[in-house]
C-alpha cells in the first residue's frame, strides 16, 4: 500500500507558496471567522472562570438553586437565554422554608430581583437593581460592607444597603450613611455601603456595585405580592456534606412542588454559567460575526480551489498520465485546501487571542486558555477545509486525462 | 543486440474502434484496429492529421477507452481493469513522452523527474535520488534545480525522457517526441530512445518525420483509423523514406559521433539498468 500523505503534504505545500498572494488571502476569511470563535470562547470561559474561582473562593460548600429545569452545558454555549424573563419563578418562599429545614443547611438566601426606579438626589440609572434578601446573603456571598452595617433582622425593616456605584449615582457621594431614598415610592433609610467588587459577572447575576439590597419581607410589601425568587444561595456546614445537601434539596422541593422539576440545583462549574445580559448580547452578535465570516471564508477556499484545479488542468493530465490514479488527485486537492483551512485557523487562533486579551482590558476578567478552545478552532478549520475543498477535488479527480493534456498551457 | 527468438506479445488488438462524436457528428477515429506488438520492438506509426494515430497512443498507455474491440495487455483484456489498477499500470509499466514536453512548470527539473515515483510511494529523498542519478546518466545533472522554463528545447525533452523512464518502465509511449525540436536535437532523442530500444524497452512512437523512421525496428501506417502499411525490418526496405532522407541520416550519423558524451555514459546507464532488471 503506498503511504502518499507526505507527498500531498509537500505538494501542498509547494502549490500554496507559489501562489502566496491568493493563498494568504483565502486563508484570511478563515483566519476571521477562527478569531471570532476563539474571542466568543476564550472570553466566554474566562467569564465562567471567573465565577467558578468565586465559588472556589467561599470555600466550596455553596450550592445555588434556579427556576427553570437542568440544562446541559452544550444548550448553554448555543442556546443563548436571557435570564430574568417575564415568566413567573418557579421558587416560592415556601421552598424557602423548606431548604432551611434541611439538615446540614447553615444558610440561606434568597434573591429577588425587581424593577422600580431607585430616586433620592438624582435618579438611578436604569441598570440598577433592587434587590430583596435576607441578611445571610452577606455572609454566602461574601459581601463586605465598607461603611455603616448589612441587613438585620432586629432592625427597622425599611432600612437600604447600597453599593458604592450607586450610591454616587443617586447621592453623589459614597458617604451615603443615613440619607435616606425611595424605591417604588417608599423611603428608605441607607444603614450601609458596600465595598467596591468590581464584579459584574458573578454567580448572583447581579452587579452589587450597583444594587440597592432590601429585606425580603420588605420587598413583598412593594406591591409585588408572590416574590419573583431568581435564585437561592444555599451554603452547607462543610464541604464534605454539600453533596448530601444537594441531594436533599432536590428531594425535599419535588416534593414541595409537586413531582414537578422545575427547578434545578448547581453546584460547583455548574454555577459558573456566564450569566450577563450584556455577555450574551456580545456573544450572540459575535457568533452571528462569527457564522458568516466562517461561511464566507469557507465559500473562498471552494472558489480558489476552483481556480487552481482549473489552472492546474494540464497539470492533472500530466500526473494522471504519469501513474495517479483519481483517488491521488482528490487527495492532493483536499490536502491543499485542508492545508488553506488549517493555516487560516491557526492564523484565527492566535488573532483571536491578541483580540480577546485587547478586549479584556476593558472587561474585569482575562480571558481563558485551554485546550478545549485550540481544539475547537482546529476542528472547525480542519472541517472548513474538507468540506469545502471536497467539490474541488471531486471536480480535479474527474477530469479526462486526454482532455486534461490538450489544455492549453 | 541479442535477440530473444519468441518475444511473447505486449500488446494484441483486435477490431479495436474508437468512436467521438454521436448522430451527425459520429466519427471514427479508430475504425478497426489489429495489431500485435511484441516486447523489445519499436515501432514508428506515421501517417497524416487526424488518422488516429495519438488516438491509439492514448488507448495503449490506458488513458483512454476504446469504444469497440479488444485490447490485451500482457496477456489481459484491459476492459476488465479497474480504473485503478490502469493508473497503477501507468505508474508501473509505461513511460509517456510527449511532443509538447508537459512538464510542470511550477516544479524544478528533478522534481518533475522524480514525479513518477511519487505515485510508486517513493519517499522524497530516495525519490530525488533516483531522479537526479538518471539526469546525470542524461548529462543534465548540472541542470537539476533549473525551472523548465530555462531549458532548451532539446534539453527540455531530455527531461522529458528521464521523466518516462525514472520508473522502468518496460513499454515507452512517444507522441511525436522530436515534433517541437530542430533537427539536431531531434537526432538526439532518437538516439537515446534507440539506446533504449537496444536495452530490451518496447518503444511506440508516433511521427510525422519519415526520417525518424530509420531508427525504428518496424514503421506502421494510419489511414483513416485504419492501419494502411506494416514494414517490419526497414533498415534498406524503406525505400520511398530512405531516398528522400538517405543524405540527412547520414548527415546526422555524423551528428551521433561527434556527441559531446561519447559512448561512456551508455555504459553506466546501461548497468543501471540492467540491475533494475534483474532486480523484478
Amino acid at each position: 500500500m503506498r503511504f502518499l500523505l507526505i507527498n500531498h503534504l509537500q505538494n501542498a505545500r509547494q502549490s500554496l507558496r507559489s501562489n502566496r498572494m491568493r493563498s494568504y488571502l483565502t486563508m484570511l476569511g478563515v483566519t476571521i471567522g477562527v478569531a471570532s470563535v476563539t474571542i466568543i470562547l476564550s472570553l466566554s470561559s474566562g467569564a465562567g472562570k471567573i465565577v467558578s474561582d468565586q465559588v472556589d473562593a467561599l470555600g466550596g460548600n455553596i450550592t445555588v438553586i434556579r427556576p427553570g429545569s437542568p440544562q446541559n452545558a452544550v444548550t448553554d454555549l448555543t442556546h443563548i437565554k436571557a435570564q430574568q424573563s417575564f415568566s413567573a419563578s418557579s421558587l416560592t418562599e415556601y421552598d424557602l422554608g423548606v431548604i432551611k429545614n434541611i439538615k446540614h443547611v447553615a444558610e440561606v438566601a434568597p434573591l429577588v430581583v425587581m424593577s422600580g426606579t431607585i430616586k433620592a438626589d438624582n435618579v438611578a440609572p436604569s441598570d440598577s437593581l433592587i434587590v430583596a434578601t435576607t441578611p445571610e446573603l452577606a455572609t454566602i456571598s461574601d459581601l463586605t460592607v465598607k461603611t455603616g452595617q448589612f441587613l438585620d433582622t432586629t432592625i427597622n425593616q425599611d432600612t437600604v444597603v447600597i453599593g458604592p456605584q450607586l450610591a454616587v449615582n443617586v447621592f453623589g457621594t459614597d458617604q451615603a450613611i443615613g440619607k435616606s431614598l425611595t424605591i417604588h415610592g417608599k423611603s428608605f433609610v441607607v444603614i450601609g455601603v458596600l465595598q467596591r467588587a468590581n464584579n459584574p459577572i458573578n454567580y448572583n447575576s447581579v452587579d452589587f456595585d450597583n444594587a440597592a439590597i432590601i429585606n425580603l419581607q420588605t420587598g413583598k410589601q412593594l406591591g409585588i405580592g408572590q416574590p419573583q425568587i431568581q435564585q437561592i444561595d444555599v451554603r452547607s456546614d462543610s464541604i464534605a456534606n454539600l453533596s448530601q445537601v444537594i441531594i436533599d434539596i432536590n428531594k425535599a422541593l419535588l416534593v414541595s412542588h409537586a413531582g414537578e422539576n422545575d427547578f434545578s440545583v448547581l453546584s460547583g462549574t455548574q454555577i459558573a454559567q456566564p450569566t450577563s445580559q450584556l455577555f450574551f448580547a456580545i456573544a450572540g452578535a459575535t457568533t452571528a460575526i462569527a457564522s458568516i465570516s466562517l461561511l464566507v471564508g469557507g465559500i473562498g477556499i471552494m472558489n480558489i480551489m476552483l481556480v487552481n484545479v482549473a489552472e492546474r488542468t494540464r497539470e492533472i493530465g500530466i500526473r494522471k498520465a504519469l501513474g495517479a490514479n483519481n483517488g491521488d488527485i482528490a487527495a492532493q486537492f483536499m490536502i491543499e485546501s485542508i492545508a488553506i483551512g488549517l493555516g487560516g485557523g491557526i492564523c484565527g487562533y492566535i488573532v483571536g487571542y491578541l483580540a480577546a486579551f485587547g478586549i479584556s482590558t476593558f472587561l474585569t476578567f482575562q480571558p481563558a486558555i485551554n485546550w478545549q478552545i485550540a481544539g475547537i478552532a482546529a476542528f472547525i478549520s480542519v472541517i472548513m477545509g474538507t468540506v469545502f475543498g471536497l467539490y474541488p477535488a471531486f471536480r480535479a479527480s474527474r477530469k479526462d486525462p486526454i482532455e486534461s493534456l490538450r489544455e492549453y498551457n | 543486440m541479442t535477440k530473444i527468438p519468441k518475444n511473447p506479445p505486449v500488446i494484441e488488438l483486435h477490431g479495436l474502434k474508437k468512436r467521438f462524436g454521436i448522430g451527425d457528428a459520429e466519427h471514427f477515429a479508430l475504425d478497426g484496429v489489429d495489431l500485435t506488438i511484441n516486447n523489445g520492438e519499436f515501432i514508428a506509426i506515421m501517417g497524416p492529421s487526424g488518422c488516429g494515430k495519438t488516438t491509439l497512443l492514448n488507448i495503449l498507455g490506458l488513458l483512454d477507452r476504446s469504444t469497440d474491440g479488444e485490447y490485451k495487455l500482457d496477456g489481459r483484456e484491459v476492459s476488465t481493469i479497474s480504473a485503478r489498477h490502469q493508473a497503477y499500470i501507468r505508474s508501473h509499466q509505461i513511460g509517456f513522452i510527449f511532443q509538447s514536453f508537459n512538464l510542470i512548470p511550477r516544479l524544478s527539473v528533478i522534481e518533475n523527474v522524480a514525479l513518477p515515483l511519487t505515485y510508486k510511494g517513493f519517499l522524497r529523498t530516495k525519490r530525488l535520488k533516483i531522479a537526479s542519478r538518471i539526469l546525470h546518466n542524461f548529462h543534465l545533472g548540472e541542470r537539476e534545480y533549473y525551472m523548465p522554463s530555462q531549458l532548451s528545447g532539446g534539453q527540455t525533452q531530455r527531461v522529458a525522457i528521464a521523466r518516462a523512464l525514472v520508473n522502468e518502465p518496460s513499454i515507452i509511449l512517444a507522441d511525436e517526441p522530436t515534433g517541437n525540436l530542430d533537427s539536431r536535437s531531434s537526432h538526439v532523442i532518437m538516439e537515446e530512445l534507440s539506446d533504449l530500444h537496444k536495452q530490451g524497452n518496447t518503444i511506440i512512437m508516433v511521427t510525422h518525420n519519415p526520417r525518424l523512421t530509420s531508427y525504428a525496428s518496424r514503421v506502421i501506417t494510419m489511414l483513416d483509423g485504419k492501419i494502411n502499411t506494416d514494414t517490419k525490418g526497414i533498415d534498406d526496405d524503406m525505400a520511398p523514406f530512405a531516398d528522400a532522407w538517405s543524405t540527412s541520416v547520414k548527415k546526422h550519423k555524423k551528428v551521433k559521433l561527434v556527441r559531446p558524451w561519447g559512448k561512456r555514459h551508455h555504459k553506466s546507464r546501461a548497468v543501471l539498468v540492467s540491475s533494475g532488471r534483474r532486480k523484478k
